[in-house]
């Protein structure tokens, strides 16, 4: 087990290297350049020079790439690691450490949501296949499933926050863009009241997904011998399904869970941009529609990251969860 | 079972071999078209589908310039004849807006997959067909790619290129987008070059690109083509995804997504237009996904039709 982490380690070292040297060379060459912004008539080509150097920007492609690699793993005690905003001349470590909170939160609760929903949806619509409840659930699936997330997230905007308000006479309204707070700003009851929306939005997708995929999973299970066994044997129908089925039908689930890790740091970027929610996926959206170089390239290795660290622990999670895989 | 029906018709061999006669030959691709044709819903996506592309396409080319000509003394103005959605909030004909949009976004999804089959395949044969250390350094590139966010990517490709218009946003999506096209491809050759029909092509001296055109890429054609249909309905979301987080289309051009991304400007005065884009954005993204399911049911070969 631990020769096979430490194997996949290894064997994600290149894959790193190749996101932190692609990540690199799609900024560099793009046109726009970071010191774009102080070029006016009035400031001196000598000047533009020194601000160049500042940023090291007068060195050849690769030893920027160098330095800024080798610096980049520097982060847990150094807070220049990842350079410094071009836009707020924060240290790029502090801005996203800043957001990581607000992201985890949102992504969070979202996952926890969907855990409670789509588990008992998904065993219902299996143990009661083809009932009006399977259909109504399967219904909802589908739609759910073939509608973009912005398009979720737009319209759980309008009903929540618009619609529902002018129904009740503004007596019940979500608030939207951050206006309204209940209470005084950033105590518990007012974080939940602005995450209501956003998490909505986020869970009804993945609910729709993790519902079918346990469905399917779960009906596999069922036909399974030793269900029928335990089932011949007498067991009451709820430990059954609980315990000989359920625990079986979770193993593809748990994949599916580790898979979501990325983006469950780096953030749903349409949803928080729609709901203008203060989280990693806006700050990656403005650096890269202001050219904000260090961001970008932390944003990305840190996305790059977790979307390795996701699989391996997804597939760590099946060795814990079945005790038939052995590594 | 068998016994029982020989017995109930009371035939034993020889009328079983008349009935193997009385079945008409048919081609694939005429089982594939009865295939097809039997998915009820694919061939309501297939006939919907039509429908958008043909009034997407005469709308605009009748009113000419009307999907961006504004004028201040129709703002808002409600449906008439010319204009059975109204006017928008700055005095545009919505309904041929929209069907201009449209016309915007199939291109887009069209063009987009366009690209991603070339590179997918282009890729894909080659690693799979040249195998070795090609193959895993191009595995390697694609197990890149996947590991950033496509979203990610592609935003940062647009903003490479500064401007955005439907030249830059089909480029983006395909430089991105070919990674699963590849691997599908790839995988088919690898199983297709060890086939009996390929060594026999080799035995006779049939040269690479030979082989590779007319012998391996046709039976990795069923696969890609379902992937096209599912690959148009990934397009054209991943393009409204763009326009709304501000990244898309900029105007004067418009399409479904860049609509519906001013949604902020028409949510409480005027909901229903945040409602036209987006239905018609789910109404092809619906239809492409459909036609991909009855397109992969249709091009199996081991599907039997009976009768």
């Amino acid at each position: 087990m631990i020769t096979y982490i430490i194997r996949r380690l290894i064997q994600s070292i290149p894959i790193m290297l190749g996101i932190s040297f692609l990540i690199f060379m799609i900024v560099q060459l793009a046109p726009g350049d970071p010191i774009d912004r102080f070029r006016n008539p009035n400031i001196r080509p000598e000047q533009l020079d020194q601000l160049m150097r500042l940023y090291g920007l007068d060195k050849p492609l690769f030893e920027q790439y160098f330095s800024w690699l080798s610096a980049f793993f520097q982060f847990p005690w150094n807070d220049r690691a990842w350079g410094y905003s071009l836009i707020t001349n924060q240290p790029v470590r502090d801005s996203i450490f800043e957001r990581v909170p607000a992201t985890v939160l949102l992504m969070g609760s979202s996952l926890v949501v969907t855990m409670i929903v789509s588990i008992p949806i998904g065993i219902i619509a299996a143990v009661k296949q083809y009932s009006w409840a399977d259909k109504i659930i399967s219904g909802f699936a589908t739609i759910g499933y073939a509608m973009p997330s912005f398009l979720l997230g737009i319209y759980v905007l309008f009903f929540g926050g618009v619609w529902l308000g002018q129904l009740t006479g503004g007596a019940v309204s979500f608030p939207l863009f951050g206006r309204q707070s209940i209470g005084s700003e950033g105590d518990v009851l007012d974080i939940a009241w602005h995450l209501v929306l956003p998490v909505t939005s986020l869970a009804i997708q993945s609910i729709a997904g993790y519902s079918r995929y346990l469905r399917a999973s779960m009906l596999d299970v069922l036909r399974q011998d030793y269900v029928r066994t335990a089932k011949a044997k007498g067991l009451p129908a709820s430990r059954v399904i609980g315990k000989h089925a359920l625990r079986n039908a979770m193993i593809p689930f748990i994949t599916l869970v580790g898979l979501s890790l990325p983006s469950l740091v780096a953030g749903a970027v349409i949803t928080e941009s729609i709901f203008s929610y203060p989280g990693l996926g806006s700050l990656t959206i403005n650096a890269i529609s202001q050219n904000d170089y260090p961001v970008i390239y932390a944003t990305g290795m840190l996305t790059g990251f977790f979307v390795i660290l996701g699989n391996l622990v997804a597939d760590i999670l099946y060795g814990v969860v079945d005790p038939r895989i052995k590594y | 079972m068998e016994s029982a029906d020989i017995r109930a018709t009371g035939r034993l061999t020889a009328p079983e071999i008349d009935e193997v006669d009385l079945v008409p030959v048919r081609t694939y691709w005429q089982l594939v078209r009865i295939r097809f044709l039997r998915h009820r819903l694919a061939v309501i996506a297939l006939v919907t589908l039509a429908i958008l592309i043909v009034m997407s396409i005469i709308v605009p080319v009748i009113s000419g310039e009307t999907w961006k000509k504004s004028s201040l003394a129709l703002i808002d103005a409600g449906p008439s004849l010319a204009a059975p959605l109204g006017y928008n909030d700055i005095g545009q004909n919505l309904f041929v807006r929209l069907m201009k949009a449209t016309q915007t976004t199939l291109i887009i999804g069209f063009a987009a997959v366009f690209i991603i089959g070339l590179l997918g395949i282009l890729v894909g044969s080659i690693a799979g067909y040249v195998g070795g250390w090609v193959d895993n350094l191009l595995m390697r590139l694609v197990d890149v790619i996947l590991s950033l966010p496509f979203l990610f990517l592609i935003l940062l490709i647009v903003a490479f290129f500064g401007f955005r218009d439907i030249r830059v946003i089909i480029i983006a999506l395909g430089i991105v987008g070919w990674t699963t096209a590849a691997r599908l491809v790839r995988a088919e050759f690898l199983t297709l070059r060890e086939t009996d029909y390929a060594q026999a092509a080799r035995a006779l001296g049939v040269g690479h690109r030979r082989l590779i055109l007319r012998h391996l890429l046709p039976g990795a054609l069923a696969p890609l083509v379902v992937a096209a249909a599912l690959g148009v309905a990934d397009s054209v979301i991943t393009e409204s995804a763009l326009s709304v987080l501000g990244f898309g289309i900029a105007p004067p051009d418009v399409s479904l997504g860049q609509m519906l991304g001013n949604f902020r400007e028409s949510l409480y005065s005027n909901p229903e237009r945040i409602f036209y884009p987006g239905i018609l954005l789910v109404t092809i993204v619906l239809c492409a996904s459909f036609l991909g399911d009855g397109l992969r049911d249709a091009l199996d070969p081991r599907q039997k039709v009976e009768g």
